[in-house]
């Protein structure tokens, strides 16, 4: 049914084959035509806006644990979303029959949300382009050899086993994709996209006198296989999940109660994420369930904080040409100097809040409807120099790697810490391993009292889950210092 | 669903014979055929409504013991035929594993149609009914003034055909319907507000809570969290609830799992045989009961499913495996193979006499804990620390809610600490348990 070049996946064979990316040539064998007529067939009930969202994703994965290559495995997704709006109510089909018959079928499904005569039909379709490619690269991983891949997956192996005699245990993933999407809807936009992503992970566990512990390290993007040489090495990656693993099997139990809490840059940005980025996505505020809902343009953090999203920044993993919708994103201002200043938007929020598109729309896949997400979330960087940061307190925590967090609506929020260390009299001390924070977000926002110059991203392999759709994201953060908060360890 | 028309089961044949004729010395295929039905409604509108059908064909392929996988949700027999004949030439890029095998051809040890895993209403029900059952549902909580807003009601459906062919001669197939129904409420003013969900699943529509019962558990789910108090740090004994009992044995199912026990990735590796609990665990995982939502007559490599005693009287009786991890472990595949992995069937702890009042009653001071968020789960180590909402106990009673305190302990020392099993276990989940009392944990609060 469709596309055969594309089945010369270079992943099949060992050589590298090139891939023409025939897919936007035709629409995903459709023409104009075929889709302005399925676009119209979906407004037959009387919907105000129909759209329909086409997607070809081939994904690669190798695994490598005790000593060998166990597994290598490729996924092809393929299927079309058609999403009908009629005032705040959204209809949505899919299929993966892309034949003209199937997504008419879809789209009279998607119509039914109507129940009216038809009131508008599509607008002539007219290709847009986007102002620049953000996953420019020279080496692309998916028309790499298997060879290739497999000998990247080996060094960050032999990189981790070889780290220290007490390793027992090493897993490395490598995953790959390259997504072809096409979005056309009802006001004439239809874009099409060709979408990398790799991500490269090392999973080690080391053990002492029966004593266990892991660690973890990766690093991807929208990135070719030039970043795995000139930004972060396979060796790299290998050793920190080993060097953490080892830290870990001497570390204490984290303190329990409240205290001064500093989290280290790059991978705290996750702090951000669940105590700010969640609770400004466009669709809690507009239903008034975020604690934000009535809080535009007043304080909501300390005067030191200022939050991006930023979708453009070149080969991140949060990145978009295009986001789901078709809208082109862009970089939004979150949080002024602690003034809470936008929201981030998808199609239907926008129209019913009447506010302006930020590209912040995206889905799992064509199986879902779109909502606000998040991309790349940072805090900007401050004045303080992090060694400050660090003396000024005399007992606290310092968070370094995480696990993940989540925020309800509410404003609670957890970050879990994989690892961090004990500060004492100014200075880093015992090792200590897993604990939650708990806060609530306002309330953390507002005793963020020191912002490091230091703005580093988190590693380039986050996944952030809202409503069962899993999208990649990242985040970033300065070495920051938090007066008080409560940690979940041991007493 | 038109899976008649389409023939699936003989399609899946004919790929393991083109795999075998083309060089695979093994081959499983797969087919996962379903229809969803979803409805979101909220604040009396209906938000989304999603109807649609999908199918995704999955392969397995060993070639002198090297191990290549796809998966492809393009139908086509040429598109079909090319992934085999490269996933065949993938493999050699493998390395040799010598426990990778596709499980040996065994009878299945029931007739499919007494688990009861089919509702036939599912296709008679019409679209007006769904979304009703969903607008119930809120318009039942809505009528409580302590609710202050809604994030909506669902009603969602499926219908899933499953098939299973394989070049060891296994072939079986069976069909499965779930139905769901869930609300999500906020009580309290913007700055202080709380919130609570309740739900029920089912794989027979007549099993469902009705929209009455689901909505006032939502409700008094919510509102009991209002006005809570931050406590100070302290190591207390803790009650759990059974959802909060079931969040647990997941965690421990991660444990139990052979997968991570070869990968040396759970704190209960070499440890069968040994005594890791005290006498009032005994924990069962059965793929056998009918009707059940872990139910199933065999494993998605085709092992039959079966009851497994996981820890009886707190000894640790069997892992659960798939079939490369029980070869890798010297065991017996359990029938837990789900996906690439290994799954729960229905994963549960064994009731005993007290009633959650009971428990709850025994307890003078501490913490009934009723939710929790965010990650803090190790199984490597079983430390355990998540962010927690409770309700204060103290002289046997609940006195007030507590919010933003975290908890924390280890699985392997609370197996020795579980103090009070209740009887009110309910497969809510496919990892189920009732209200236990754990002797002690940590609260981290002010």
């Amino acid at each position: 049914m469709i596309i055969n070049p594309l089945l010369c996946n270079p992943f099949f064979s060992d050589q590298v084959i090139s891939l023409s990316p025939v897919i936007f040539k035709d629409y995903f064998g459709l023409t104009l035509r075929d889709i302005e007529k399925i676009l119209d067939f979906a407004l037959s009930k009387g919907g105000e806006f129909s759209e329909i969202f086409l997607e070809y994703k081939i994904y690669n994965y190798i695994r490598m644990e005790e000593d060998i290559i166990k597994e290598t495995a490729e996924n092809i997704i393929l299927g079309a979303g058609i999403r009908v709006i009629s005032g705040e109510k959204t209809g949505y089909g899919y299929s993966n029959d892309l034949s003209l018959n199937s997504l008419k079928k879809i789209a009279l499904v998607a119509a039914s949300i109507a129940n009216n005569p038809s009131i508008i039909n599509t607008k002539p379709l007219s290709p847009i382009k986007f102002p620049q490619n953000l996953y420019s690269i020279s080496i692309p991983i998916y028309k790499e050899t298997i060879s290739k891949k497999i000998e990247l997956v080996e060094k960050v192996y032999l990189a981790a086993k070889n780290y220290n005699s007490k390793i027992k245990k090493v897993r490395v993933y490598l995953e790959d994709e390259i997504q072809y999407i096409t979005i056309a809807n009802s006001e004439g936009l239809i874009v099409s996209d060709a979408r990398l992503l790799v991500k490269l992970i090392c999973i080690s566990i080391a053990e002492k006198n029966g004593k266990k512990d892991s660690g973890y390290y990766g690093g991807g993007g929208r990135v070719g296989m030039e970043y795995f040489i000139k930004k972060l090495s396979p060796k790299k990656i290998g050793e920190q999940a080993s060097e953490e693993a080892i830290l870990l099997l001497d570390a204490i139990d984290a303190p329990a109660g409240e205290m001064s809490v500093i989290l280290a840059p790059g991978h705290s940005g996750v702090m951000i994420h669940e105590a700010v980025g969640h609770l400004l996505e466009a669709d809690f505020n507009r239903k008034k369930t975020s604690i934000f809902w009535n809080k535009m343009g007043k304080r909501v953090a300390s005067p030191q904080v200022t939050i991006y999203d930023d979708p453009t920044i070149p080969n991140f993993r949060g990145s978009l040409n295009v986001d789901d919708e078709g809208t082109i994103p862009k970089k939004t201002l979150l949080i002024e100097k602690g003034i809470m200043r936008g929201l981030l938007q998808d199609r239907l929020s926008a129209k019913i809040m009447k506010m302006l598109l930020t590209g912040h729309g995206r889905r799992q896949d064509y199986t879902y409807i779109p909502i606000p997400r998040m991309t790349n979330t940072y805090i900007e960087r401050g004045e303080y120099d992090p060694e400050e940061i660090i003396k000024s307190v005399k007992k606290g925590f310092y968070a370094l790697k995480y696990q993940g967090g989540q925020v309800e609506d509410s404003g609670k929020f957890t970050f879990s810490v994989s690892s961090g260390y004990l500060i004492e009299d100014g200075r880093l001390t015992a090792p200590v391993k897993q604990a939650t924070l708990i806060g609530t977000n306002i309330d953390i926002l507002n005793k963020i009292e020191m912002v490091g110059c230091d703005l580093e991203f988190g590693m380039q392999t986050g996944t952030c889950g809202k409503n069962g759709q899993a999208v990649p994201v990242t985040d970033g953060c300065p070495t920051i210092k938090i007066s008080r908060m409560t940690v979940g360890g041991r007493k | 669903m038109k899976e008649d028309k389409e023939n699936l089961m003989g399609l899946a044949e004919d790929l393991v014979n083109f795999g075998r004729k083309n060089g695979a010395d093994e081959i499983e295929v797969s087919i996962i055929q379903g229809y969803e039905f979803n409805v979101n409604v909220r604040l009396g509108e209906i938000e989304n409504l999603v109807e649609a059908s999908s199918k995704k064909l999955f392969i397995r392929i060993i070639k002198n013991k090297k191990v290549a996988l796809v998966k492809s949700e393009d139908f086509s027999k040429e598109t079909l035929e090319r992934l085999i004949l490269n996933t065949i030439k993938r493999a050699e890029f493998g390395n040799p594993d010598e426990f990778a095998c596709l499980p040996k051809r065994q009878k299945l040890k029931i007739d499919i149609s007494s688990l009861n895993l089919y509702d036939p209403q599912i296709s008679e029900l019409s679209t007006k009914k769904k979304i009703g059952l969903a607008m119930e549902t809120e318009r039942i909580a809505l009528m409580d003034k302590r609710i202050t807003n809604s994030h909506g009601a669902s009603f969602n459906t499926n219908k899933v055909k499953r098939i299973l062919i394989n070049s060891n001669g296994f072939s079986g197939q069976y069909i499965e319907t779930n139905y769901s129904l869930s609300i999500g409420l906020q009580a309290g003013e913007t700055d202080a507000r709380v919130e609570g969900y309740w739900y029920c699943a089912r794989r027979h529509l007549r099993e469902l809570e009705t929209p009455e019962e689901i909505a006032k558990k939502a409700v008094e789910r919510t509102v009991r969290q209002l006005g809570a108090k931050k406590i100070k740090t302290q190591n207390v004994p803790v009650v759990l609830e059974p959802n909060m009992t079931s969040e647990l044995l997941a965690f421990l199912f991660t444990c139990v799992s052979g997968i991570s026990i070869y990968q040396k990735a759970s704190f209960l590796a070499d440890k069968l045989g040994e005594k890791i609990g005290n006498d009032l665990i005994t924990i069962i995982d059965d793929g056998l009961m009918p009707g059940k939502l872990g139910t199933r007559p065999f494993d998605s490599e085709g092992v039959p499913t079966q009851k497994t005693i996981v820890i009886k009287k707190g000894v640790l009786e069997s892992y659960l495996c798939n079939t490369y991890a029980a070869r890798k472990l010297k065991l017996k595949s359990t029938g837990n193979c789900s996906g690439k992995g290994v799954g729960p069937n229905n994963f549960y702890l064994m009731p005993d006499k007290y009633s959650p009042e009971e428990i709850i009653k025994s307890v003078d001071k501490g913490l009934l804990l009723i939710r929790t968020i965010g990650h803090g789960l190790n199984p490597v180590t079983g430390d355990i620390s998540r962010g927690a909402f409770g309700l204060w106990i103290e002289k046997g009673e609940i006195v007030y809610p507590v919010s933003e305190i975290t908890i924390s302990g280890n699985l392997s020392k609370i197996l020795n600490q579980i103090e009070m099993v209740g009887n009110d276990l309910d497969f809510r989940s496919r990892c189920a348990g009732p209200t236990i009392k754990i002797g002690e944990m940590t609260i981290s609060g002010i």
